[in-house]
């Protein structure tokens, strides 16, 4: 189906089904409950418009970049409550994908964009923050299948997720990137424990989670034991993709539309140097969304995305960084508020460090990037390679 | 339309590199730069003889009738390379012009010997203290078509064969061997631009037709996309150059590269030139189709481009230590022509306020 027939199907879809972005004040209560997600991903994904690009014989569409441009665009109009999914989607859906069997893509895929069934992202430990190689949560071998022990942090979604995709030790007596497995854990399994993290803004969009003796079995493992660190590697670029090349979203309270939006509601639109911060805020905006636009056809074309993902997902998170600045100047005194038009992106500026952590933070990006994109050498730091991960000092 | 280069794009980027690495590496680029000559005759005839003069001007007029995306895509490699060409003053800046406008005659006869290079043609816009570009009033009058005044920053004025002269009545097509024109070139900061003050006493010019506001607007676009397709190219080259030092230079036992102070400023050279380049691309995309955006995204492309090169050059200085920073590096070469860029063609500023008028801000 060419890409216009496509973005038409999608129009009528959501014009009928989905509630319109119209400007910061009303969209001021959008929030959806868990129940409205789910009945709005699976009526989503009936009318053919989930997993665009997935394979059809999991329930995907089996069609092109070229369709999800065309859905992005229009749907950047529309408010849709399809938050829970995100990670799934972007992450352990693709992942799976690539590496798992074929009982797994028939067992798990279908659901997942169906929204019968959420998924989280169980890498980061309290410990690790962008190492994720020195993670400390282990799994034993048993009789019938592993036994995992260990906590996790910066979980998104765990509250109300089904499955999760685990990282965890299996070898300790080995380098610490050779010994690690990426499991399927059944997140209602007794031994999971959820609790929620409140963070700087003083909401809660993350969790720590407790693993005490849970149980998976031997079919659980994605990819190959021990080999989870090329699994976390494949999982680790969709996420960088998907959090740092999205495209311009209306409703980004940072974004240039809110910020002009605001600008002309408080009277400061015609400042030279409002106007000068609102063309930069496009400027950089357009470019991200570009960026990602080649990196995705590029990789079509059969040039992978490889580690300029990083790249791609610094430039969203530096995006955030510099579009908070902008606000500042923008909004002006009222950024200290959180009541009026302008508390989304007070919110928001609170939210931008955070978001330019997820993921990895920026100074890790940054070494990937130079190390795998223009070849620098390994940072020295990365000297314990090649130690076994049982002798290596892992804090002071 | 994809972002993506098509194959006849890559191939012509790739003939354009091999004639670049064999005919003018930045040695021949500094031999040329402390010549008396601003560009090499060999290199702008073997330029010629691929076409690229006439890429984007339609076949009627003797041009490849290709897209102006052509024209940029080759502008990117040229500027990778430093290489000095009237390229973009004879095909963007007056080309540009002579095809916007609806002046047929003048089309006629003048786009087919810009299109094989046989003649140099240059665009003459700014006036003394002035940073802005374009349709701004002009002191340069004409009478019964006798051009007369000054105009400065003329991108190889010194080297062309005609002007299009922004006068206060409209464009006007001067013809540079005559009594009435006199073009004194400028010292100037970046060794591989030639840049010119042309006095204008009574010349014999001949009136555009069509409306100079509407034809230097698209002029403008025009040069913001090759503009910062040229600083793209450059960009990346400035990376890669340090990245390859980096890699070799050892410092306290390990090579400079390791070092994160390094690393992440090339990382973040990198990152800002993937953004420099993709906006390239769509604005490159919205011209070709004629997109509503396309004034935006051309506007915004030189925003982006043009203090990322200064940035990426001044790094390339830094990172090299003091060896960068020696007259026997090409560091320098590249950091004037960041420098000169990112005012050339109206500086900064007027290219935030362009791009805040063209979004409707």
């Amino acid at each position: 189906m060419p890409a216009d027939e496509f973005r038409t199907k999608a129009l009528t879809w959501l014009t009928e089904h989905a509630r319109p972005f119209a400007g910061e004040s009303a969209d001021g209560n959008f929030a959806p409950s868990l129940k409205e997600s789910k009945a709005f991903q699976k009526s989503l994904w009936e009318a053919g418009l989930a997993g665009i690009t997935w394979p059809k014989e999991y329930g995907g569409q089996g069609l092109g970049e070229d369709e999800v441009i065309a859905f992005n665009e229009v749907a950047s109009d529309f408010l849709l409550p399809t938050g829970p999914f995100v990670i799934g989607l972007g992450m352990p859906g693709p992942t799976i994908l690539e590496l798992g069997t074929e009982e797994q893509k028939k067992r798990h895929i279908p659901p997942m964009l169906s929204g019968d069934e959420i998924w989280c992202q169980l890498f980061s430990e309290p410990n690790g923050g962008s190492d994720v190689a020195s993670l400390q949560t282990s799994a034993v071998r048993t009789e019938m299948g592993w036994l995992i022990n260990g906590q996790k942090v910066w979980t998104s979604g765990a509250q109300f997720s089904d499955f999760g995709a685990i990282l965890v030790r299996t070898d300790p007596t080995v380098p610490r990137h050779s010994g690690i497995t990426m499991f399927i854990v059944d997140m209602h399994h007794p031994g999971v424990t959820v609790r929620p993290l409140v963070v700087a803004t003083g909401d809660a969009p993350f969790n720590e989670v407790y693993f005490d003796d849970v149980e998976v079995p031997l079919d659980a493992v994605i990819g190959e034991v021990n080999q989870g660190w090329a699994a976390a590697v494949v999982m680790l670029r969709n996420e960088r993709v998907t959090i740092g090349a999205g495209g311009r979203s209306r409703s980004n309270p940072l974004g240039y539309d809110a910020l002009r939006e605001i600008a002309a509601d408080i009277g400061t639109a015609d400042d030279t140097g409002v106007r000068r911060r609102l063309a930069n805020l496009y400027a950089r905006e357009t470019a991200v969304a570009a960026f990602g636009r080649v990196l995705h056809e590029g990789a079509l074309a059969g040039n992978p995305i490889g580690a300029r993902g990083s790249a791609a997902k610094l430039a969203g998170a530096e995006l955030g960084l510099w579009a908070s600045d902008a606000a500042e100047d923008i909004v002006g005194q009222d950024i200290a508020l959180l009541t009026g038009k302008s508390a989304k992106a007070a919110r928001m500026i609170l939210r931008a460090p955070g978001s330019a952590t997820a993921g990895g933070s920026n100074e890790i990006q940054r070494n990937i990037v130079a190390e795998r994109v223009l070849g620098l050498p390994k940072d020295p730091g990365a000297a314990d390679r090649k130690t076994p991960f049982n002798q290596l000092k892992l804090s002071k | 339309m994809t972002l993506i280069d098509n194959p006849d794009q890559q191939a012509l980027a790739e003939s354009v590199r091999k004639l670049v690495a064999a005919r003018s590496p930045l040695t021949k680029v500094r031999e040329v730069a402390l010549s008396d000559q601003s560009y090499d005759a060999d290199v702008w005839r073997l330029v010629c003889e691929l076409g690229v003069p006439g890429l984007a001007i339609p076949e009627q007029y003797g041009g490849a009738g290709g897209t102006w995306a052509d024209l940029f895509i080759v502008l990117r490699e040229l500027g990778a390379g430093l290489v000095q060409t009237p390229l973009f003053a004879s095909s963007v800046l007056a080309g540009g012009a002579l095809l916007a406008s609806d002046d047929e005659e003048l089309k006629s006869t003048w786009l087919p010997r810009l299109a094989d290079g046989s003649t140099i043609g240059a665009l003459a816009v700014s006036e003394e203290n002035d940073a802005t570009w374009g349709s701004q009033p002009s002191t340069v009058t004409a009478a019964d078509g006798k051009v007369s005044g000054t105009k400065v920053a003329v991108l190889n004025g010194a080297e062309a064969d005609l002007l299009i002269v922004q006068a206060s009545d409209g464009l006007y097509l001067v013809q540079t061997q005559q009594s009435g024109v006199t073009i004194a070139g400028d010292e100037v900061l970046d060794l591989t631009r030639s840049i010119a003050t042309v006095r204008f006493d009574g010349a014999e010019g001949h009136r555009l037709a069509g409306t100079a506001d509407v034809v230097l607007d698209a002029v403008i676009d025009l040069a913001n996309v090759a503009l910062a397709a040229e600083q793209s190219g450059a960009i990346k080259s400035c990376i890669d150059i340090t990245a390859a030092y980096a890699n070799m230079r050892y410092s306290f036992g390990l090579p400079i590269g390791a070092y994160q102070g390094v690393k992440h400023k090339l990382a973040d050279d990198y990152t800002e030139w993937s953004l420099v380049d993709a906006s390239v691309r769509v604005a490159s995309e919205a011209l070709t189709s004629g997109a509503s955006t396309a004034s935006a995204a051309a506007a915004a492309a030189r925003v982006l481009a043009s203090p990322a090169y200064t940035r990426a050059a001044k790094n390339m200085m830094l990172l090299h230590g003091g060896i960068g920073f020696t007259w026997e590096h090409d560091a320098h070469l590249f950091y004037r022509n960041a420098v000169t860029g990112k005012v050339l063609l109206g500086g900064p500023l007027f290219q935030q306020d362009r791009l805040a008028d063209k979004l409707g801000v």
